[in-house]
């Protein structure tokens, strides 16, 4: 559905985007995960036909966005980082406004708009006007003026920003609807866990360049990342024991501030690593399992934490 | 598409208490100012300002009486006698601006045509109004006595020149002389007419000043905060938003301009309705020129205001610069200061004014009675004005949008 090779753009000295290339196939949420600079609005506003890219090429459906951008404009829907609406208007009349301007006629749009604002959950609201929302519905709105003329792509360009965890949780609802029923969402955020939740497949960006993509399985493996079971004990363990523990599993085992971790994969090791704790008479108080994640994949591919940003 | 666009921007426009007060409200309060201050409402256009002439008489000659008594007939002075120290005192204080004095002796310096103890004082600090009461006083004492002083002054030249002319010859030639100069009184040498054509309707200069200026000025401020309102939506990201829409940029600019002239029509037109309602103002005279003014008035500043916001980056920058460019186009179009006080060299700088061209539209129409084939010229000039900058801005605009989605 989405090609993208070799796509560039520079703003005078900086690089923003250099030289990705990702395909996204249709009914996918794909994530472009990546700090704050890393490229990813670039891409989308390349991708959404409002930049035009200085080489390589992005298809959309078989046309070329750069050539072809006005076909390109009427399959997709963009909804901005910012809330790009007019606070002194209702709901209704900002849906009815975006809508007309993406083509819609007034007749269409009278039946669209009740549809989507039960989607979004917001239609006793409708008459209200949109600067006595909170930041939460105003994000719901946003999505749903980017929905009026039944886009086949949906690009969300850090929906949640700013918007509490209930919020965030009905924009997560309102997307997965919105997939079920076959749209292509491509879907940037720095946020690791919504990547987690929402998305098939991921490309990670960083300084312009796409480090890594694929499932997050697939980014494990490629990345080689382990996992851990983290036991708190109740008492200090001398060091004797951990190195009898060690020796009996034949893991890798640590030992630092009343934890011990044992570098293994869980799912197969759990049962053993209890067994052996009782015998060696090391009492357990809590047991956590790290598994590795896209925190782990990022920090391991880029040596930075994505929070740090 | 552009009429999607207007009807947003017409709403998001009323919706905004502050644009709607700022728009209507204040160039109202200000246009009822300026009139009282430019002295137009209360009179007619045939009636002239009261100017107060303090004099004080010494000469108790029939002479003196004369000029005290022709002087007390003008409708334009407000006579008014007082002693030589509350005369003096006065101008110091600037309270007046004139002080004539008739000294002792009037009558034998007539005679014996020596100078006049006539004098004139007035406050330096107030030249405009000393020079009209100079000019005044010095006409109705020529009217009063100049045939006395030229016939004793040629009787003086006769007896010290040819003294050995004969009496009767003498008095001939001064008989002569006083019918000629009886017949064409001096002040009648230079007759002043005043050049307007005649209507029944005629306006009043005051108060055409005072809305004209006004209101092209106040035009120009809220045209450019409703310009505004497309760096407001740059910033929010509706602009962003727009473009991500099927619809061209140019349109987002015609649709803007479109908002900005409908606006602007609507301004002018209240402010002129209210003129009419509280103050008299003429507007049914020449209604087609009127409105065919008012239309090219609103279109060149509607494209001033559109040129104004294609230029700036941030709304930061455009309240600057559209503050420091229509404060200097109205003090020289002549929208603060009515062009007719201003010095020549001034008067010529402000063809370069926007102001100038509508205000002087504006008195074509009011005060000077022209034909609307007359007026043409000027809404020419207007509608150029509006297409130039027009075209300058579309060109900015894009590059302005190629700045925002960098």
């Amino acid at each position: 559905m989405i090609h993208v090779v070799n796509l560039e753009k520079h703003f005078e000295s900086v690089t923003a985007v250099n030289k990705i290339s990702f395909s996204i196939q249709e009914g996918e949420i794909f994530g472009l995960l990546g700090p704050n600079g890393a490229g990813k609005s670039t891409t989308i506003k390349i991708l959404s036909t409002l930049l035009k890219s200085d080489s390589g090429s992005a298809y959309i459906n078989g046309k070329d966005v750069n050539k072809k951008a006005d076909e390109c404009k009427k399959i997709i829907g963009v909804v901005p980082q910012e809330i790009a609406l007019y606070e002194d208007f209702s709901a209704y009349d900002n849906l009815m406004f975006w809508g007309q301007l993406n083509g819609v006629s007034k007749t269409e749009l009278k039946q669209k708009i009740p549809e989507l604002l039960q989607l979004i959950g917001l239609e006793d609201r409708k008459s209200d006007l949109l600067k006595t929302y909170s930041g939460g519905m105003k994000r719901r709105i946003n999505i749903a003026a980017a929905l009026l003329h039944n886009p086949k792509i949906l690009f969300m360009d850090e929906p949640t920003t700013g918007v509490d965890p209930q919020s965030r949780n009905k924009i997560f609802d309102i997307i997965e609807t919105l997939n079920a029923k076959g749209m292509t969402v491509i879907y940037t955020t720095h946020y690791m866990e919504e990547v987690e939740r929402l998305c098939n497949n991921i490309a990670i960006i960083d300084t312009g360049k796409i480090i890594a993509q694929g499932t997050i399985n697939e980014l494990q493996a490629q990345c080689d990342l382990h996992e851990y079971i983290l036991l708190k004990t109740a008492k200090k363990v001398p060091s004797s024991i951990v190195t009898k523990l060690q020796e009996v599993l034949q893991l890798p085992v640590s030992y630092s501030k009343s934890v011990i971790s044992v570098k293994c994969k869980p799912h197969l090791h759990l049962k053993a690593v209890l067994n052996h704790c009782e015998l060696l008479k090391i009492e357990i108080v809590d047991i956590q399992i790290q598994k590795a994640n896209l925190e782990t994949i990022f920090l391991h591919l880029t040596g930075k934490q994505l929070r740090d940003y | 598409m552009i009429v999607t666009i207007f009807k947003k921007d017409l709403k998001l426009f009323f919706s905004n208490k502050k644009n709607v007060v700022l728009t209507f409200l204040i160039p109202i309060l200000l246009i009822s100012l300026f009139a009282f201050a430019f002295g137009g409402i209360s009179m007619s256009s045939s009636e002239n300002k009261q100017v107060t002439l303090l004099y004080t008489r010494f000469d108790t000659s029939l002479i003196s009486k004369k000029i005290k008594v022709q002087l007390d007939t003008l409708s334009t002075i407000n006579l008014v006698q007082v002693t030589l120290e509350e005369g003096n005192k006065a101008l110091l204080k600037g309270k007046n601006a004139g002080f004539l004095i008739l000294n002792e002796g009037l009558k034998d310096s007539l005679l014996l045509s020596k100078k006049l103890p006539i004098v004139f004082k007035y406050d330096a600090a107030n030249p405009f109004e000393a020079k009209m009461l100079q000019s005044i006083v010095t006409g109705v004492v020529m009217n009063t006595i100049g045939s006395q002083l030229y016939m004793h002054k040629i009787a003086h030249y006769m007896d010290t020149k040819f003294k050995s002319m004969p009496a009767d010859l003498k008095q001939r030639i001064l008989t002569d002389v006083s019918k000629v100069s009886l017949k064409n009184k001096i002040s009648t040498v230079v007759s002043a007419v005043p050049v307007v054509k005649k209507s029944s309707d005629t306006g009043n200069l005051g108060l055409i000043q005072a809305v004209a200026g006004t209101a092209i000025m106040m035009l120009l401020f809220s045209i450019s905060g409703v310009g505004g309102g497309l760096l407001e939506e740059k910033e929010s990201g509706t602009l962003s938003r727009l473009l991500y829409t099927p619809i061209k940029p140019t349109a987002i600019l015609y649709g803007k301009m479109l908002a900005t002239l409908f606006i602007s029509m609507l301004q002018l037109v209240t402010m002129f309705v209210f003129s009419w309602i509280a103050f008299g103002l003429p507007i049914f005279k020449d209604i087609t020129s009127l409105i065919l003014l008012t239309i090219a008035v609103a279109f060149s500043v509607s494209s001033f205001g559109v040129f104004l916001v294609s230029v700036s980056k941030t709304r930061q920058q455009l309240q600057n610069l559209s503050t420091i460019i229509i404060l200097l186009m109205s003090a020289i179009g002549g929208s603060m200061i009515p062009l007719f006080v201003m010095p020549n060299i001034m008067q010529k700088i402000a063809v370069i004014s926007l102001n100038y061209w509508g205000i002087q539209g504006y008195y074509d129409i009011f005060w000077r009675n022209l034909s609307i084939v007359e007026i043409l010229p000027r809404i020419g000039v207007l509608g150029l004005i509006g297409l130039v900058m027009l075209l300058i801005s579309i060109p900015l605009f894009k590059r302005n949008i190629v700045a925002l989605t960098n």
